[in-house]
């Protein structure tokens, strides 16, 4: 099967999707984990239209940041915990909207 | 102006008098008595070296302009800006009076304020004085006169408010500077507009100017308006003349140096010495209005003499009377007129205020006339005094100095064509005739009356109508025997003088007075045309009013009759005071209406208004303003982690609908 038949169209509408389907985890779930997952669910989004788009125009660039997304989405996921675990450490509970120390 | 050279002896007599005031005023506590000598030594030494100078002042190159006296130069500021001293006739005369008749004034000085705590700073004060009068008439640019100006301002300041433990004391002394102030800054305006127009501030190249016709109509009349408000204001013309009767709670000497003798008269010293700038063609404005000006100050002050009851405020009014006919004298252009009568006034009202001030001292401090009478036995040496100096001011013809001096001025009026203002002198000549001798007769003719109960005389508050100083440290108590040489010598030396220096201005064209004078005022290129009445019947009018002034005086005080009933009439005539001759023609009234009660509703807008809602206001906005937009911005920061990503997302929705939508796909 060669992949280059699948038209870029379908690629874009995939990725919205997914990146949606991140978009609407972070803002509807209350649970830091999930809301991490659901971070890298856009990333990953992210990162299929980069790999889609450098297939399609035959162009390195694409993969060079989709490692660089991976690498920031790496980083990312480990402050993340961290800071769940320091907010778990000091509430015993990890519910975010509990944790709203910042409104001013 | 001038010829140009070293004179030594005129930067010495300049310069004694401020020694002197720094000798007594350091070391007075050390010097005690010793102070009185040591200034009236160095206003004498200074008199000595005017007479020396008399050569050089009156020297003349014979040209139309400028080589006239001599000019010593001091230095240089900036170009155009050069200081330097001129002695010519008209400075040369009036030195002569502040050095002369003030080493008088200065030696009566050491008797009259005998025994005062302040004896030294009395005659430091005094000499900073004659310092400053020389500094305003000896300068030869304008900028050494305003410093003089304002120096003599200053001194007059704490020497009416030199017993400063007296409340009105000190009132007065504000006031009079106050005053005083608002007329320096008409002239430093003037200064400005001169320095603006010619580049300089000497008077040679002002006049200069002036006569060749560079200065504008207008320019020259607003000159001549500012220059006149400084007179004004110096010379207690209305309607700034109010501080001058108050004045008068300074000591006696000082009242007959300062403010009666010269530094008052330094208005018209400022207009004779501007004469070019006066008698400058098509500026006949300036003229009439300070001519008028002086007119009815004389009249006014004269009106107001014949309601007084304080002897040194009777002197005060009719030192401001008199100084009115200076001023009307220069105004018209007559300003050798104007000049003599300064001269003959100097002398008689150093008289009549040093005569006063026996009878004050004999009477411990007694001011009141109604508390006085019969003076004529108690103290027949202050009653000469006092005599020559009425017969001198009231200008009876040929023995009184005045009548001389008053005449220029009167007919001079006439001769440049201002016939009311011939008719206001005439007038106000009989009314000075009357006053003057009204207090005269009061106070040496009939009874003593001092021990009556002040309230039979129409005395209402004794205490604030007699002044009896009792807070002075004045101690007075041994001079009741009599007045003392100190006091005496000055007053006879001045009798001759006071009935005499007339003489001088005798003769018309050849009188010495006007060979003296004969290259100092701009001369008039068309004569002027002879009025229709001479001068020998000006004489003559004016001597039948001051003759029915005398005799309405001596009517209602003089008689025996009058002389008998003395005091009920006293009394009536103190209750029934109509009261425009009370409150002095509410002037003092009017100015504070002016000037006190609108600047303090204008502060008092400020205070309750401008600055709480609208300084303040705006400065209090400012910050309710970044509060309110601070409480918008923090509504945002919630806490919520979710919220955050919301906003985030919806940033993000508005870019993609902007580039989706505005900026459209690729082309």
């Amino acid at each position: 099967m060669d992949l280059s038949a699948v038209p870029i169209g379908n690629y874009i509408a995939l990725s919205s999707v997914i990146f949606f389907i991140g978009v609407t985890g972070v803002l509807t779930r209350r649970n830091p984990l999930i809301m991490l997952m659901s971070i890298e669910l856009m990333f990953n989004a992210a990162n299929l239209l980069f790999m889609a788009f450098a297939r399609m125009w035959l162009h390195n660039a694409g993969h060079i940041f989709a490692f660089l997304v991976i690498t920031v989405a790496a980083a990312e996921a480990a402050i993340g915990l961290a800071i769940v675990v320091a907010v778990f450490r000091s509430a015993k509970h990890v519910d975010v909207d509990d944790v709203a120390l910042m409104k001013g | 102006m001038g010829v140009d050279g070293s004179y030594p002896y005129l930067l010495a007599l300049w310069l004694l008098p401020l020694a002197g005031a720094i000798v007594c005023w350091a070391f007075g506590p050390q010097l005690k008595r010793a102070a009185g000598f040591i200034g009236s030594a160095v206003i004498g030494i200074s008199f000595i070296l005017t007479l020396l100078s008399w050569g050089a002042g009156t020297q003349s190159t014979g040209l139309a302009t400028g080589g006239l006296g001599a000019h010593q130069s001091l230095g240089s500021w900036l170009p155009g800006f050069n200081f330097g001293l001129l002695l010519d006739p008209l400075s040369l005369l009036w030195t002569c009076i502040i050095t002369g008749v003030g080493f008088l004034i200065h030696v009566y000085s050491i008797g009259y304020m005998e025994g005062d705590n302040a004896f030294a700073r009395f005659f430091a004060y005094l000499n900073f004085f004659v310092f400053a009068m020389l500094t305003l008439v000896l300068s030869d640019n304008f900028i050494g006169l305003l410093v003089g100006w304002g120096l003599v301002g200053l001194a007059s300041y704490f020497l009416i408010g030199f017993w400063f433990f007296k409340p009105s004391a000190v009132a007065a002394a504000r006031k009079a500077f106050v005053i005083n102030v608002a007329g320096d800054v008409g002239i430093m305006m003037a200064i400005f507009i001169i320095v603006n127009a010619v580049h300089s501030i000497g008077f040679g190249d002002a006049f200069t100017f002036a006569v060749g016709g560079h200065f504008s109509d207008a320019t020259l009349f607003v000159i001549c308006l500012c220059l006149f408000i400084g007179a004004a204001a110096k010379s207690a013309q209305i309607p700034l003349h109010t501080w001058l009767p108050d004045a008068m709670e300074g000591p006696t000497p000082v009242s007959a140096l300062i403010h009666a003798a010269t530094m008052v008269t330094a208005g018209v010293y400022l207009v004779a010495r501007c004469a070019p700038l006066w008698s400058a063609p098509h500026n006949g404005n300036a003229q009439v209005l300070v001519a008028t000006i002086g007119g009815l100050t004389a009249l006014v002050g004269a009106i107001l003499g014949t309601g007084q009851w304080d002897i040194k405020r009777i002197l005060a009014y009719s030192t401001m009377s008199q100084i009115g006919y200076m001023i009307m004298g220069v105004g018209v252009g007559a300003y050798e007129g104007g000049v003599a009568h300064f001269f003959t006034h100097a002398f008689f009202k150093a008289q009549l205020f040093l005569g006063s001030g026996i009878i004050i001292h004999a009477l411990a401090n007694e001011q009141d006339v109604r508390r006085m009478g019969g003076l004529m036995k108690k103290l027949p040496f202050a009653f000469v005094a006092m005599t020559t100096g009425v017969i001198a001011i009231s200008g009876i013809p040929f023995i009184g100095s005045g009548f001389f001096s008053k005449d220029l001025v009167i007919y001079g009026a006439l001769e440049h064509g201002k016939p009311w203002l011939y008719a206001l002198g005439i007038v106000t000549a009989g009314i000075t005739a009357y006053y003057m001798c009204r207090m005269l007769f009061i106070t040496f003719l009939g009874a003593y009356r001092g021990e009556i109960d002040p309230s039979d005389l129409g005395i209402r508050h004794p205490e604030l109508a007699g002044t009896p100083h009792a807070a002075d440290a004045h101690a007075h108590a041994e001079h009741h025997a009599g007045p003392n040489w100190f006091m005496t010598v000055p007053v006879a030396l001045l009798i001759l003088p006071t009935i005499l220096i007339g003489w001088l201005m005798f003769g018309g064209e050849n009188s010495p007075w006007a060979h003296f004078f004969a290259h100092q005022f701009p001369t008039l290129s068309p004569p002027l045309p002879i009025p229709p009445i001479g001068e020998g019947m000006t004489g003559l009018i004016t001597f039948a009013l001051v003759l029915a002034g005398i005799g309405i005086a001596y009517w209602r005080y003089g008689t025996a009759g009058a002389q008998a009933n003395a005091v009920e009439r006293l009394r009536v005539e103190s209750v029934k005071m109509p009261g425009f001759l009370t409150h002095a023609f509410y002037f003092d009234a009017a100015l504070d209406l002016l000037f006190v009660r609108t600047s303090n509703l204008l502060g008092t807008l400020f205070s309750r208004f401008i600055d709480p809602h609208v300084i303040d206001g705006a400065v209090r906005e400012a910050a309710f303003s970044a509060t309110w937009l601070g409480g918008l911005v923090r509504s945002f920061q919630t806490g919520l982690l979710r919220a955050y990503a919301l906003f985030l997302v919806l940033g993000v929705a508005c870019f993609v609908i902007y580039y989706a939508v505005f900026i459209g796909g690729p082309h």
